[in-house]
């Protein structure tokens, strides 16, 4: 199969501070890859040169194979950020934001508002379609721009933290709506979290950055406490102690020394 | 009432004040969901040292004008977009060198009767058919522009980095809508005068926004607005003789207040 992104060599110096080093990985298409690590570990850095956002240093990126800032221009590139950097009050609906995700698209403006609400439905925002977007919860934000990524059929898309503020139920039909994705259009998905438990059960493969790459692989594989320490330093327990029975439950191994 | 209809030059002040009132109070959204007032306000300030040099020089004010004012409105942007000075200090240093330019070439220029006055605050009364000629000309393309491209622009307003990734060339949009704002805001100056050119700009979606929230409804509720403004305006000068600007200036602002009296009661209910 063919590589959908390849990051090569890349070194990412942002006001002469080295945040990103010598990272090499390569992520194959229909494969869903989750990028963790600690807070400043420099995964948004990462998610921002991939799209072409930030200029690497060293090394380079290929997206779809070609330069991130010719990859974008393709339309095939979805993104979800962090922040939602939208202005307050901003004058649109609901359905407004989704359509903004069919941008490019050729179809008449009546599908268009048709697949708009049908992705809101799948969101579970249907009958907010008529709200203003700025009134509504940051969770309920989240969850329409998600539908805001999703509408426009892209054949890859890059989620920085998307469950933030999305409650337990939203959590768990947004992840199976992205498998279901997955398995029916061969959806790549690079998504950066720190839900050890949904990475357990819904990834092919995890990245433990912190300024390094220091693991990538299989789920598996990660689990494994000299790994886990190198990467988050001493706060390991905190985050065995959170995660530790969703992980087990789905994977049935142990986590660090600990048995569950 | 019906009879300064008549006069001719009641006559351009209407067609011209209307063309600039349409054109400011559609841009005017843009100002407000951009929070760009402040731009504007550069922009404007920068433009009085373009015409004051062309007054200088003897070349047609207007041209210099739109120079100055379009390479201040994208220095500014640039240097917004950059993020390392903010932006109010940028805006501040700019427009305070091209206001004291302006004073000085002014000073300089021979014989210069018209006065400082004028620039300030223009005077409707005195807009020609050339001027409405430009003006509608410069409004058709604005507007067709913004009809072609409205949606790709209101989505790089919406988040310029999540534009970007869905393929929308964002520099292109954003500097182009600083230069259409920058050649309306030089338009509007030469023919009602740096205050007034703000306040159309800037307070009909400031007003629309207190009562609407969506954009349709925004702009739509600008435009109405305006116009009814700038004809009060002016038949209101007229009859009492007062200085054009100022008096439309005053009754922008009364409505303003009344727009967010009228959100306080909603509200209340
Ligand atoms: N523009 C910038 N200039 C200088 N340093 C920056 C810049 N942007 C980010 N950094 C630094 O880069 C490091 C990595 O930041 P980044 O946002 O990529 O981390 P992250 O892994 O996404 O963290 P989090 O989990 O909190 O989202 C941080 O130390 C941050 O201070
Ligand atoms: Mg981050």
């Amino acid at each position: 199969m063919e590589n959908i992104l390849e990051v090569k060599n890349l070194t990412v110096k942002l006001n002469g501070k080295t945040i990103l080093e010598d990272i090499n990985f390569s992520v194959k298409k229909g494969e869903t890859l989750a990028i963790v690590g600690p807070n400043g570990g420099g995964k948004t850095t990462l998610l921002k040169t991939i799209l072409g956002f930030i200029e690497p240093t060293k090394g380079y990126v290929r997206l779809l194979g070609l330069p991130p800032k010719q990859a974008v221009k393709t339309g095939k590139v979805g993104y979800l950020p962090q922040k939602n950097n939208v202005p307050k009050k901003f004058p649109v609906s609901v359905l407004d934001v989704v359509l903004f995700g069919l941008v490019n698209s050729k179809l008449p403006k009546k599908k268009q508002i048709e697949k708009a609400l049908e992705y809101l439905d799948y969101v579970g925002m249907l009958e907010f379609k008529d709200y203003p977007f700025s009134d509504l919860s940051g969770g309920q934000q989240q969850r329409v721009s998600i539908a805001r990524v999703l509408v426009a059929e892209p054949e890859i898309i890059f989620l920085d933290e998307p469950s933030t503020g999305i409650d337990m139920v939203a959590q768990e039909s947004f992840y199976e709506f992205l498998k279901h994705l997955k398995e029916t259009k061969g959806l790549t998905i690079v998504m950066v979290t720190h839900d050890v438990g949904v990475v357990a059960k819904f990834v092919d493969k995890i990245a433990g950055l912190n300024r390094y790459l220091h693991f990538y692989g299989h789920p598996k594989d990660f689990f494994k406490k000299e790994i886990l320490e190198k990467l988050y330093g001493s706060e390991i327990e905190l985050i065995v102690h959170a995660e530790e029975c969703v992980a087990c439950e789905h994977f049935k191994f142990k986590i660090g020394d600990k048995k569950c | 009432m019906l009879d300064i209809l008549q006069i001719p030059f009641i006559q351009n002040a209407i067609v011209g004040g209307l063309l600039i009132a349409v054109l400011l109070s559609v841009l005017s959204l843009f100002i407000n969901i951009k929070n760009w007032s402040f731009i504007n306000v550069g922009i404007s300030h920068a433009t009085f040292g373009g015409l004051a040099l062309g007054v200088y020089l003897g070349i047609s004010p207007i041209y210099l004008g739109i120079l100055f004012a379009v390479s201040t409105g994208l220095l500014i942007g640039y240097i917004s977009k950059k993020g390392d000075i903010h932006e109010d200090i940028s805006i501040g240093i700019l427009f305070s060198i091209s206001m004291a330019l302006g004073v000085i070439f002014l000073t300089l220029t021979p014989n210069y009767t018209s006065d400082l006055f004028s620039f300030l605050f223009g005077n409707i009364l005195t807009i020609t058919r050339e001027d409405i000629y430009l003006l509608a000309g410069f409004s058709l393309f604005t507007y067709s522009f913004l009809a072609i491209f409205f949606r790709k622009i209101l989505f790089c307003c919406y988040n310029e980095e999540v534009a970007y990734t869905a393929g929308i060339n964002t520099d292109f949009y954003y500097y182009s809508l600083i230069t259409i704002i920058a050649i309306a805001t030089v338009l509007a100056v030469k023919l009602v005068g740096v205050i007034l050119a703000s306040a159309m700009i800037i307070l009909p979606a400031a007003t629309a926004s207190q009562i609407f929230w969506h954009y349709k409804k925004i702009i739509i509720s600008s435009i109405i607005l305006s116009i009814l403004v700038v004809l009060v305006g002016i038949f209101v000068s007229y009859q009492y003789d007062l200085p054009s600007g100022a008096t439309t200036v005053f009754i922008y602002g009364i409505l303003f207040f009344f727009a967010l009296f009228v959100k306080k009661l909603k509200k209340g209910r």
